[in-house]
């Protein structure tokens, strides 16, 4: 199910009532029997993959806390296999299987092992990743196992993250499954909220973002640079209102029924550094690969070049738990090399500022910076987003290919726009910057309008947002000013949205 | 009921309330539009309730709006013509619209493009077009195949789509004619043909696609549909005929003269309705057409209405 279906209009608030209504020692089993119908809602027989996970790693748990020493270790390594063999098979047996026989074709071996035909399920690594995290604790005794079965496939189940997280950790959320949760006025409400402003991200911005970038990435070898510069930032956009959306209307889902899910985003795009980008952008999976393989490979308590692998190795794991392909790979593959590069040459950058006197300009140097990360960052998403390497490597190669011609072209019309404002007014500088636009996409003026209205409230909610508590900041203001901000937000999700069709876009991260 | 729950629906409901109070505004203040191809769907509305009987109907998508001539029908055959044709992207809808206002002697003659056969989806219609359509005549919505289902998403597309016009006008000042081309809502005639197209060129600015018309595949599911109106017409005492739709020769060719001929005989199978077009007269020269493979240009719609006249009264003629 979607969070951006009608379906979930329905199952949302039915859900919460009940929840509310039944007494606490039989609320487990509804969140239990309602994230089964959400989940089943893709594809019902996959069901049966996550009740083989959560039973092993129930008794792995249970083994975990009676064994010591190597059997200990060999529950664990169990549990591991299990989880991380169903990931294999379906995520990236084909994947493999595919390489090799292009590795045997050209060698001139013959190669007998066909390609599957399997679907992905949906949000396998997010629950495979909750699910390990789960046995890991307990083997580290960080987490007593769960002797409920019930409230362990909750863990795993439990539909708010289910299928794109936030990749929990049991610390976290299993004693809060336990707990009783009473209706508290403030709580819900500000679930609500978050609800709304998640899927403002999601229906108005993610998806009208699409219409930019799909095009474009579909077919790149038809655009030039400016136009294929544009649909990769659209995509940097795309994804973040995307996955961000998803992560707010899940923490405000939560949040309603008193769990506290672990924040996902803190305004990535605002980060100054890359080491800073990756504590704010999905958080839940940057430290679950930092607790769970950079820790355990050494850390930082390592030699200089033995860190630089740790990081490196740990991105690049990264890039192939997003996707089986080359592109995802070399996606991680940049932001280690990223990551690396920056931490050795921050002396230098230390130096390089001290010497420019950028130091006493605090906020040049951070907006520099803040740009500096953005568009590495953006030309990282290339990778993500291409279609296949070889989309990818064109896409890089001719970013910078038409800009001349563009540039003139768009000098002599915002010059021409300069001069009709004797005539016509300031509509000839609109004009003009429409004509400057309409080059890059096929959209038309109206969308093109609609879409810099939609960008303008994101940003200037997300600097709010980024400034202070803007919920805490609202709250201060008179009740009829917040029920008109809150309604003007529903009905711009409802005006301005794009999913309404009986196709809805489905969320980018679901297929991870 | 606690009291935080109480403040909780008070809060949700003055929320909900003001949400109303916008949306109600946007579709209060921003009425129909005169010059969107669809108005002409009101006058034709207007043509079914108050035309008297008995009276030829002509209905389906554009290919009967751009290349069927009811004014000459109607001039040739002494009795009141309609044409109730509009675009093909509304599926099956106007004809469950026609159905309501269906009268004994009336003569209906259907004239579906070929995708509303190739599948189920198409049949139904595209709900873009048909919140288009449904603006004209809120009441539409009981034609939707499945009302409950598809008219929040039908409204808040509609309630887009009035928001994008009324941007468009504010910041261009204008209305949306000059993308519209020659497909304006005020280009229709008394009888509901549209008119629009009939002084333009075929010029080589409209390039018209080659791709072969879809009817390789047939759903059962639209002469299911076909069949009910057929047996509801008979009940009232109306005869119902199908004409194919206008088809260019070289759309024929690509598409392949062995599956056109099978997509008629597989017509021919599973409907009662009578096919009035011969098959060999199907496909029409090349030079017949206007901007897409089913719009007749001016010469194309004399042609076709003359030959569905001669059909017709042939067809009478023998009984």
């Amino acid at each position: 199910m979607l969070f951006n279906s009608a379906a979930f209009l329905i199952f949302f608030p039915v859900v919460t009532t009940a929840y509310f209504l039944l007494p606490h020692r039989f609320r487990w089993i509804l969140l239990l029997a309602a994230s089964c119908y959400f989940y089943m809602a893709f594809i019902p027989e996959y069901i049966l993959i996550l009740a083989v996970t959560i039973t092993v790693d129930y008794f792995a748990g249970l083994g975990l806390e009676k064994f010591d020493g190597r059997r200990k270790r060999w529950v664990l390594i169990a549990s591991i296999v299990s989880n991380v063999g169903m990931l294999a098979f379906f995520k990236y047996f084909n994947f493999a299987n595919e390489n090799l026989a292009a590795l045997a074709n050209f060698i001139g071996w013959n190669y007998p092992i066909q390609t599957l035909s399997i679907i992905l399920p949906i949000g396998l690594s997010f629950h495979t990743f909750q699910s390990l995290s789960y046995t890991i604790e307990v083997y580290r005794g960080s987490q007593k196992a769960e002797r409920h079965f019930g409230y362990l496939a909750l863990y795993v189940l439990y539909y708010p993250q289910l299928v794109a997280g936030p990749i929990e950790r049991p610390q976290n959320i299993l004693h809060q499954l336990h707990e009783e949760h009473h209706f508290e006025y403030s709580r819900v409400t500000d679930g609500l909220k978050w609800m709304a402003w998640g899927m403002f991200k999601k229906v108005v911005i993610a998806d009208r973002m699409v219409h930019f970038v799909n095009p474009v990435y579909g077919d790149p070898a038809n655009y030039d640079g400016p136009a294929l510069l544009l649909a990769t930032l659209a995509f940097g956009i795309q994804i973040y209102c995307d996955f961000s959306g998803y992560s707010d209307i899940a923490l405000g889902s939560a949040q309603v029924m008193g769990v506290k899910l672990m924040k996902n985003f803190d305004h990535p795009y605002f980060a100054r550094s890359i080491s800073e980008f990756w504590r704010c952008w999905h958080i839940s999976l940057s430290t679950w690969f930092r607790d769970y393989v950079y820790i355990p490979l050494g850390g930082n308590r390592v030699s200089e070049l033995r860190w630089a692998f740790n990081i490196f190795l740990t991105f690049l794991i990264s890039g192939l738990w997003h996707g089986a392909n080359w592109t995802f790979i070399i996606w991680g593959a940049l932001h280690g090399f990223y990551f690396v590069l920056s931490t050795l040459t921050e002396p230098f950058w230390r130096r390089l500022s001290a010497v420019t006197r950028l130091n006493q300009l605090p906020r040049l140097k951070a907006g520099l910076a803040m740009l500096a990360t953005f568009s590495l960052v953006t030309f990282a998403w290339i990778f993500f987003r291409a279609e296949s390497l070889g989309d990818a490597l064109y896409i890089t190669r001719h970013l910078v290919s038409g800009w001349p011609s563009y540039l003139a072209q768009s000098w002599d019309t915002l010059v021409q726009g300069i001069q009709g404002i004797a005539d016509v007014g300031l509509y000839s500088i609109v004009d003009a910057l429409f004509k400057i636009a309409e080059p890059l996409t096929n959209e038309s003026r109206v969308v093109i309008a609609l879409t810099a209205l939609a960008l303008f409230i994101l940003l200037a909610i997300e600097i709010l947002q980024y400034r202070g508590n803007l919920l805490e900041q609202l709250d201060q203001k008179p009740v009829i000013l917040r029920r008109v901000v809150y309604a003007s937000l529903l009905a711009a999700i409802l005006i301005l949205g794009t999913s309404y069709a009986s196709v809805q876009q489905a969320f980018i991260y679901f297929q991870f | 009921m606690p009291a935080q729950v109480r403040r909780f629906f008070i809060s949700l409901l003055q929320v909900i309330l003001l949400t109303a109070a916008i949306v109600t505004l946007v579709f209060a203040a921003i009425g129909p539009d005169p010059n969107h191809y669809f108005a002409g769907s009101a006058l034709q509305l207007e043509l079914l309730r108050n035309t008297p009987s008995p009276r030829i109907i002509l209905v389906g998508g554009s290919n009967v709006s751009f290349g069927l001539d009811a004014e000459l029908m109607q001039r040739k055959l002494g009795i009141p013509v309609i044409n109730d044709g509009l675009h093909a992207g509304l599926g099956v809808a106007p004809l469950r619209e026609l159905q309501e206002h269906i009268r004994a002697g009336d003569i209906i003659i259907i004239s579906l493009e070929y995708q509303l056969f190739s599948s189920r989806d198409v049949m139904e219609g595209d709900l873009t077009f048909l919140s288009d359509w449904i603006e004209y005549a809120p009441e539409r919505v009981k034609y939707l195949s499945d009302p409950w289902r598809d008219t929040p998403a039908l409204y808040a597309i509609m309630l887009q789509r009035k928001v994008n016009r009324q941007v468009n006008t504010f910041l261009f000042g204008g209305s949306l004619n000059d993308v519209r081309d020659v497909f304006i809502g005020t280009h229709y005639n008394s009888n509901g043909d549209f008119i629009g197209h009939l002084q333009q060129a075929s010029t080589p600015r409209r390039k018209i696609s080659f791709e072969p018309y879809p009817v390789s595949s047939v759903e059962q599911d639209i002469f299911n549909v076909l069949e009910q109106f057929h047996q509801f017409a008979h009940l009232k005492g109306a005869q119902v005929y199908f004409e194919a739709p206008a088809s260019r020769r070289i759309n024929c060719e690509n598409t392949g003269e062995a599956s056109l001929a099978s997509f008629f005989k597989t017509f021919n199978e599973k409907s009662t309705i009578p096919l009035l077009t011969p098959v060999e007269e199907v496909c029409l020269p090349d030079k017949y057409f206007f901007d897409t493979a089913y719009h007749l240009n001016a010469e194309g719609r004399r042609l076709r209405t003359e030959r569905l006249i001669e059909n017709l009264t042939r067809l009478n003629a023998s009984k």
